[in-house]
């Protein structure tokens, strides 16, 4: 599910070219025809965008704030914010949401530890570099929901591989700690070749040159990397954590083929998934919709504000 | 639930919504139509994957037996109840008129009624399905005083264990707690098998000691009667005292239906409350049964060398232990119930087909071949359903004093917060346990609350 | 590229490291090829190489109208929505990295905030939605979140490749007298070709990625994807667990993600760091 996330980082770096667009000295014609056909050009994009999320997230606020369940089909009222009362009430919601915030933290600092030895390994290895390129982006690509199935055959007790590494009778993925460590394991081996290749794109801007400077000067490996590397990959860096925090709160696939939520292991989406699938209980399940919408834009903002990640997609619309 | 039901309607709402895009994309619309060919109207059964092969027999049977007025056809839902009620009940309300005869688990039967997805059976159709069939199925069909399916088969448990371990069966709770222990002194097989995993079955299991013990969980009006008299907390130390007894089993509250049939036919188990299925499964060798083919040496300890004796040899059964001395059992019974859609387009063909998919010989057919109890009474009479249930007697006992899980719209929801509570069974405490039980359970009844 | 000396003890190194992340990215997919191969008698017995082979998983699974029919709706579902992301894409990001129009900045940001967007925020109300209007367990029904939620990739990735091209020859276009469009149609569009195909990939790999929506609007054998029916695979009989299926069809979906990957490694890097890498 990472994959809708990945293209902003084409913004993260300023374009050096400047491409030769037309003037201001232009004709108002000229500009009026363009105009109008960066509009028409726009316009599908526009159109399917409000109508599959701006309308339906409209939808999902009113439906949140409706007594509306499928099995009472003759209750619906307007009950106005107590659902929202209900779910942040609800142990269920905090159990959730502690469950994701646990899974999105520990996964991401591992992606990023992860994926920069990653990254550093591409972009200086000597030895078959084209392979391990080329294999790495097999967890990325692969299906998550195929490779939910092989870590959980993988665990599960007389079948698997690494089951028959534990002791007998243990059953990893029925019980809460083990669990989350294989969610957060199947997450983290899905993801960090992409947070790598984001992490390999910010590595090719340091110079070579300032590095060999500052090995002349005496600077090890590790300075060079926490003096000169990381702070130039700082842009790439935030961006990529940004756009992995909000990916990895979503989680769903592993959690819904490794453990269907039991054991306390539910995220967020699972939660709201059973409360519309499982009770078909339409306003509770889109009060926390909604819920999980506001929780992600709380996360971006604080990213934002924390750690001072420019929204990417503000550059290409300053960009000409 | 006093509000009436309308089961005429079905058809959702429209909303206003803004087509228009969809034309964008009216190329893409190929989506395969099965428009009927020619002939008699087709009625889609769907029912659960587990049976298909009997299901799909009685339909052909009941094709022919139409005189070519109808043709049933079985479309096989997945093999875990919780997926076949979201599929189905995803079909209904997108008002999918292809759907006409569903097999639905007994439990679902007031909630698909509540919520108009299925069709009343009209009076004369109600009145042949009464006639001869068993009162407890007969329950789980009547909704707000209606009859709303046809009961197709039923289940119940009862105790199976091993009778060189325990040469008289334990008649409560209590005793088998003690024996278990015993065993476990000894270093025997010591197991009590029960399904305490966190799903439905530990509902049941629950369901039945409460009912045992002279409780209800909720009554057919939707009230919460789970916080009256001791009855919740008698039956919570039960759960508790056999999943942290010494000599239980460690991973009962990972096990299912077939975790505790394995561990009695691999021979470590003692006691296991089971389902009809378990006889034949340790009767059949590999790879179709289980079999309980395994080696026990003297003592009844499993055994990797040929000692002549076998698990099967010392598999028997006896009646559901009780709760309370001398006061029987009332083990929940489960089964399937066969509905009419109320989105399907030929339902009064329906309701003749789904009397004739439940009629005698295809009910004993589902019984023989399936392991499915039948919902006839008469049927347990016929020497050819006594022959293949051996243990028949203790099958009707246990029908015959079975009690029905919760009959409200919001059963689920009921359900899923009851498994998400009782689980792991180990750690309920019966002292502080019951309140928080009401609490949520209420919730739940009322579609109020969160469902984990 | 930063070079090291030649010494052949970093080149030892160097290859064990590259050995560890080739186990890494290759053991688990191995994994579920080796069960996709293995009896049924041997399929519990944890060994990680089958030690009896067999091709029945496959055979059984292309028996099952489950599977075949998912899987001719997850192709087309896919193939369809990449269509239709890319040519939407295309266009938009062409305007957005070319032409000055007002609300340009809005349409950035918010498929921004679509990139961030919780997809399960979006599953009730679509649901409620489309079993209203009848998109519920239709293809559209997928294909339009899809396209949805594929557009800001396709418009960053494809307005960053629209910035490597060299622009003056659309200038030049417009200089013998093309209108914008004619520019945009004779001169970009071949020259944007390969950044587009690898759009395309990366789109397709989405959309075939899928879980959420897929079983969120879906039904029935109609348009249920692989993805789904994959998760409500049942044995073949009562007592059989259907870990030989999911495996053998788990694999079949990895076939089409090892072919781009082995074919088109380049293009896929370019594309998920095109902005950066080229600087």
């Amino acid at each position: 599910m990472s994959i809708q996330s990945d293209a902003p980082v084409a913004a993260t770096k300023q374009e050096s070219r400047r491409p030769a667009g037309p003037t201001k000295a232009q004709l108002s014609e000229g500009k009026r025809a363009e105009r109008n056909l960066g509009l028409l050009l726009c316009a599908p994009a526009a159109i399917i965008i409000v109508l599959v999320t701006a309308y339906p997230i409209g939808y999902a606020i009113w439906l949140s704030l409706q007594r509306y369940d499928l099995r009472f089909p003759a209750e619906q009222t307007f009950v106005g914010l107590s659902n929202y009362a209900t779910v942040l009430a609800s142990s269920y919601w905090w159990q959730a949401f502690g469950v994701t915030m646990l899974i999105t933290v520990i996964s991401v600092v591992i992606e990023f530890v992860l994926g920069l030895a990653l990254a550093l390994l591409m972009h200086r290895t000597l030895v078959a570099r084209g392979l391990v390129r080329t294999v790495i982006l097999i967890p990325y690509g692969i299906v998550t929901v195929v490779a939910a199935f092989s870590w959980q055959f993988a665990w599960t007790p007389d079948k698997g591989y690494l089951a028959a590494l534990l002791p007998d009778s243990s059953a990893p993925l029925t019980e809460y700690g083990s669990a989350l460590a294989i969610i957060i394991g199947a997450e983290v081996w899905k993801t960090t070749p992409f947070m790598a290749l984001l992490l390999l794109a910010g590595l090719a801007l340091v110079p070579d040159d300032l590095l060999k400077a500052a090995q002349v000067d005496g600077a090890g490996p590790w300075q060079r990397l926490t003096q000169i590397i990381l702070p130039m990959m700082k842009p790439a860096i935030l961006v990529a954590l940004l756009f992995r925090t909000l990916d990895a709160f979503r989680v769903f696939d592993n959690i819904y083929i490794l453990t269907q939520g039991s054991n306390g292991t539910g995220s967020v989406s699972m939660l709201g998934y059973d409360n519309l699938f499982k009770a078909f209980n339409l306003g509770i399940g889109s009060a926390i919709s909604v819920l999980i919408f506001i929780c992600v834009a709380l996360l971006a903002i604080l990213f934002i504000k924390l750690f001072g990640a420019s929204a990417p997609g503000s550059e290409p619309s300053g960009r000409r | 639930m006093s509000e009436p039901v309308h089961p005429t309607s079905r058809r959702a709402r429209r909303r206003p919504v803004v087509v228009g895009a969809c034309a964008v994309l009216a190329a893409a619309a190929i989506a395969g139509c099965s428009s009927g060919a020619t002939g008699p109207p087709v009625l889609n059964f769907y029912g659960p994957a587990d049976g298909a092969t009997q299901y799909s027999a009685a339909a052909e049977d009941c094709t022919a037996a139409s005189g070519g007025r109808y043709s049933v056809v079985y479309q096989s839902l997945p093999k875990a109840a919780d997926d076949q009620r979201l599929q189905l009940a995803r079909r209904l309300v997108a008002g999918d008129p292809e759907v006409d005869i569903l097999g639905i688990d007994v439990t679902w039967t007031a909630e698909f009624a509540a919520a108009g997805w299925i069709e009343k059976l009209p009076d004369d159709v109600a009145a042949r399905v009464r006639q001869g069939t068993l009162e407890g199925p007969l329950q789980t069909s009547t909704y707000q005083g209606s009859l709303w399916a046809a009961p197709l088969n039923t289940n119940t448990q009862i105790l199976w264990y091993r009778k060189d371990l325990s040469p008289t069966p334990p008649a409560t709770w209590d005793e088998m707690i003690a024996a278990s222990e015993r065993l476990a002194q000894q270093g025997l097989p010591s197991y009590i098998e029960v399904q305490g995993a966190q799903y439905e079955g530990l509902v049941v299991w629950f369901n039945t000691l409460i009912n045992s013990a002279g409780g209800q969980i909720v009554d057919e009006n939707g009230r919460v009667l789970l916080g009256q008299g001791d009855a919740a907390q008698k039956a919570l130390s039960v759960m508790q005292r056999v999943a942290a007894a010494p000599g239980s089993d460690p991973s009962l509250s990972v096990n299912k239906e077939n975790d505790g049939r394995l561990a009695m036919e691999a021979g470590t188990a003692a006691f296991q409350i089971n389902y009809p299925f378990v006889y034949a499964s340790i009767h059949t060798p590999p790879p179709d049964g289980g079999g309980g083919g395994t080696f026990i040496d003297a003592q009844g300890k499993p055994s990797g060398t040929d000692t002549g004796r076998r698990v099967v040899d010392e598999f028997a059964w006896a009646p559901y232990p009780s709760v309370v001395p001398g006061q029987q059992a009332r083990p929940t019974i489960g089964g399937i119930n066969l509905a009419v859609s109320a989105t399907g387009d030929h339902r009064d063909l329906a309701f003749e087909a789904i009397q004739c998919l439940r009629n005698r010989d295809n009910q004993l057919r589902n019984a023989v071949e399936g392991g499915v109890p039948p919902t006839l009474a008469d049927l347990y009479s016929d020497p050819a359903f006594q022959a293949k249930y051996p243990a028949w007697e203790a099958i009707k006992s246990s029908l015959d004093n079975a009690s029905v899980r919760p009959l409200t719209p919001a059963y689920t929801s009921i359900s899923i917060v009851l498994s998400d509570l009782l689980n792991p069974p180990a750690e309920i405490d019966p002292e502080t346990a019951v309140p928080v039980l009401v609490d949520q359970v209420e919730g739940a009844a009322n579609s109020e609350g969160l469902v984990p | 590229m930063a070079t090291t000396t030649g010494d052949p003890r970093a080149r030892v190194w160097w290859g064990v490291a590259g050995l560890v992340v080739v186990l890494y990215a290759l053991i688990p997919v191995l994994w579920i090829l080796s069960l996709s191969f293995k009896t049924t008698d041997t399929i519990t017995d944890g060994n990680f190489i089958p030690r009896s082979w067999t091709l029945d998983n496959y055979a059984q699974i292309f028996s099952l109208d489950i599977f075949t029919s998912a899987l001719r709706n997850s192709i087309g579902i896919s193939i369809i929505a990449t269509v239709l992301a890319v040519v939407i894409g295309t266009m938009a990001a062409y305007a957005i990295a070319r032409l000055d129009f007002p609300g340009k900045k809005i349409l950035v940001g918010v498929s921004l905030l679509i990139a961030m967007f919780p997809q399960v925020s979006l599953v009730s109300p679509l649901f409620d939605i489309e079993r209203a209007v009848g998109l519920f367990d239709t293809w559209p029904g997928l294909i339009l979140p899809y396209i949805t939620f594929a557009l800001p990739l396709a418009i960053y990735t494809l307005s960053a490749f629209f910035r490597e091209i060299p622009w003056e020859l659309e200038k030049a276009a417009k200089m013998d007298g093309a209108t914008p469009l004619q520019a945009f149609r004779s001169v970009i569009v071949p020259l944007a070709a390969p950044g587009v195909f690898t759009t395309a990939i990366l789109v397709f790999i989405f959309c075939w990625n899928d879980f959420l929506f897929a079983i969120s609007l879906t039904s029935t054998q109609r348009s249920q994807t692989a993805t789904v029916a994959i998760a409500n695979f049942t044995g073949a009989s009562q007592f059989a667990e259907p870990t030989g299926s999911i495996a053998a069809a788990a694999v079949l979906l990895t076939i089409p993600i090892i072919i781009f990957v082995l074919l088109f490694q380049r293009r896929i890097v370019a594309g998920l760091t095109s902005g950066a890498v080229k600087g």
